[in-house]
């Protein structure tokens, strides 16, 4: 992609003490992308994050929001919008007046704000004018969304929005981030649930441990490392010719269908090459969604890390 | 800059809190007031300093609770408010957001301290308002005639104070009392970005001053104590009791000026790096 990034981290690091929260990380996120960080929890979301919108300062590596490095209260915030983990406001002020303190603390005037915008879809009614403390999670979660928008960002960034949420409004913060890729901001958003970036996203960043573990479409991540049954009329023949595809791994015939581990690619260019050697396909079902895929990379980047550690100083194991 | 100013105010000022400390501060004043006339009504000459001129003249009444609320009632809320102006953001959270605005750190923790600053003055005037209004209701608005002053530096002989000498002096005290809490601003504006936890710095910043006075309070420790924040904190008085206007009261002043300088500027480095995890 030849596209400026919108928000890029670079060989990002950040140790606290002597964990390393964030190791590393390198991704970008590019005009129009819906890009979900995915991760257990602890696995950096949070502190890469904060990093991006200059909370926390890097131990190495750097962050850059539209092409400028990122430090603390640089001007390029203005055109983001950020959650980091929950909503939070000042609890004894109103809504409204906390939208309102928050953006002229900026040093702006509130009506060069998206005020009706927000509001609208904070969807508040009334309740704006009520004290913040009398707010559930979910309306303190909808006012923070207001509050992102008023800047009408071409960025945003939510740290795992939907936290702490019934699935009714789990709903609604998703469609609420649907409508706003739609109109074309860029997003870039946290979650350790698979579904949700999914469900959301177009692409993803998977990260474990606070390293890097996978990163593409979502359609790439879903294909790779998958295993597919095949069912087809001459079992023998379509084994052959799969394994000669570069695409695909073990292929294992199971009764009447065949069991092929995928290493990349698509399931639609297995298909194609079997119907192009004469074998009629009856069906086709992948056995692992992205769930298996998700914690499968999970797993593995954790098996190599202990192993790692316990062959350090033993490095003639390497070349096997 | 004038933004943020405005904006910390509000949610400074805007809160059931404030209700409760001001009441606080005309409720104790009277109390004190009230005090003074029962037990003057019985002994007119006893106690001493403040309190025994207290009954000579209403006007002599709002520096006698100057004295006393410097040393309890007024760190306690300074040490609150300045407590509380950043830990308090950090611990609901909205910190991290206030920090999401194109704004310096830098520029956001001097309008938090010159806001707590603003309320410690409001606060300490509100204090000698009340207790000149009681005073006045109780004891009038009268000069005094002080036959023989006993100051710090000795024995000295009598003067008069017309009222509206008396009037300055208040002034010039309750200027004083309110500068002398600028060293307590600067270290609690400093605790208050060490933690995530408002009641901590509110704690750290009241025992500071409490520690302070427990030393000064050890004349073992010699000219150590001049160096301690609270050391010079009732000079002022003498302007009263004494008619003399001691040099306590630039040592008072330079002594306030270090601690600012030194804490607040620690705050400002440690703010401007802190990773903000809150
Ligand atoms: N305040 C903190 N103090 C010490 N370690 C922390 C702190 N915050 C995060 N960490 C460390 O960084 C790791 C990543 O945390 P975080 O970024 O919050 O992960 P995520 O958002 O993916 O759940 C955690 O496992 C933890 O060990
Ligand atoms: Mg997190």
């Amino acid at each position: 992609m030849t596209t400026e990034a919108i928000a890029e981290v670079s060989h990002l690091t950040k140790a606290f003490g002597t964990v390393a929260a964030v190791e590393d990380l390198s991704f970008a996120v590019r005009p129009g992308e819906v890009c979900g960080l995915l991760g257990p929890n602890g696995a950096g979301k949070t502190t890469t994050l904060r990093m991006l919108v200059g909370l926390i300062a890097p131990s190495s590596g750097t962050a850059t929001l539209f092409g400028t490095t990122v430090h603390a209260g640089c001007p390029e915030l203005l055109r983001v919008g950020a959650m980091v983990e929950q909503a939070a406001f000042v609890p004894h002020l109103s809504g409204m007046t906390n939208l309102r303190l928050w953006w002229e603390a900026g040093g702006g005037r509130l009506h060069d704000a998206d005020l009706d915008g927000a509001l609208a879809i904070a969807g508040l009614g009334d309740a704006v004018h009520r004290k913040v403390r009398t707010y559930s999670q979910g309306m303190k979660q909808r006012l923070g969304f207001a509050r992102l928008l008023l800047a009408r960002p071409e960025l945003l960034i939510l740290d795992e929005p939907t936290n702490g949420l019934d699935p009714a409004e789990i709903k609604e913060i998703r469609n609420l981030v649907h409508r706003l890729a739609d109109h074309g901001a860029a997003v870039l958003l946290s979650s350790h649930h698979l579904a949700e970036v999914e469900q959301t996203c177009s692409e993803v960043v998977v990260m474990s441990r606070g390293r890097l573990v996978a990163s593409g479409t979502v359609d790439e991540l879903r294909s790779s490392g998958a295993t597919v049954r095949i069912e087809v009329d001459d079992r023998t023949a379509a084994a052959g010719v799969l394994r000669s595809l570069p695409a695909v791994g073990k292929v294992e015939i199971d009764g009447p269908e065949l069991v092929v581990q995928l290493r990349d690619g698509r399931r639609s260019d297995l298909v194609a090459a079997l119907v192009m050697a004469g074998v009629r396909v009856e069906s086709v079902t992948a056995t692992r969604d992205l769930e298996d895929v998700f914690l499968g990379l999970v797993d593995q980047s954790e098996q190599l890390r202990t192993s790692q550690a316990g062959q350090s100083g033993q490095s003639s194991r390497e070349t096997r | 800059m004038i933004a943020l100013l405005r904006t910390e105010l509000i949610k400074a000022v805007r809160r059931t809190r404030t209700l409760v400390i001001l009441a606080a501060l005309i409720g104790l004043p009277i109390v004190i007031s009230l005090a003074v006339n029962a037990r003057s009504d019985r002994r007119p000459d006893r106690g001493e300093g403040l309190f025994r001129l207290a009954s000579q003249s209403g006007l002599v009444v709002p520096a006698a609770i100057l004295m006393m609320t410097s040393a309890f009632l007024l760190v306690i809320i300074a040490g609150t408010v300045v407590g509380d102006a950043v830990a308090g953001d950090a611990a609901t959270g909205n910190l991290r957001y206030l920090l999401l605005r194109p704004v310096s750190r830098t520029k956001l923790l001097i309008a938090k301290a010159a806001v707590s600053t603003l309320l410690v003055w409001v606060a300490t005037a509100v204090v000698a308002l009340t207790g000149l209004v009681a005073g006045v209701v109780l004891f009038g608005w009268h000069g005094i005639s002080v036959p023989f002053s006993v100051s710090d530096t000795g024995a000295g002989v009598g003067f008069d104070l017309t009222a509206g000498q008396l009037l300055a002096r208040l002034a010039f005290g309750t200027a004083y009392v309110a500068f002398g809490f600028t060293a307590l601003v600067a270290i609690g504006t400093f605790f208050s970005t060490l933690t995530d936890g408002a009641s901590g710095a509110i704690a750290a910043t009241v025992g500071v001053y409490i520690v302070s006075e427990i030393l000064d309070a050890i004349t073992d420790l010699g000219s150590l104590r001049y160096g301690l924040p609270t050391h010079y904190r009732t000079a002022w008085v003498d302007s009263i009791t004494a008619n003399s206007f001691s040099g306590d009261l630039k040592a008072g002043v330079i002594v306030q000026v270090v601690y600012a300088l030194v804490f607040f500027s620690a705050a400002i480095v440690w703010f401007r790096r802190k990773d903000i995890r809150s």
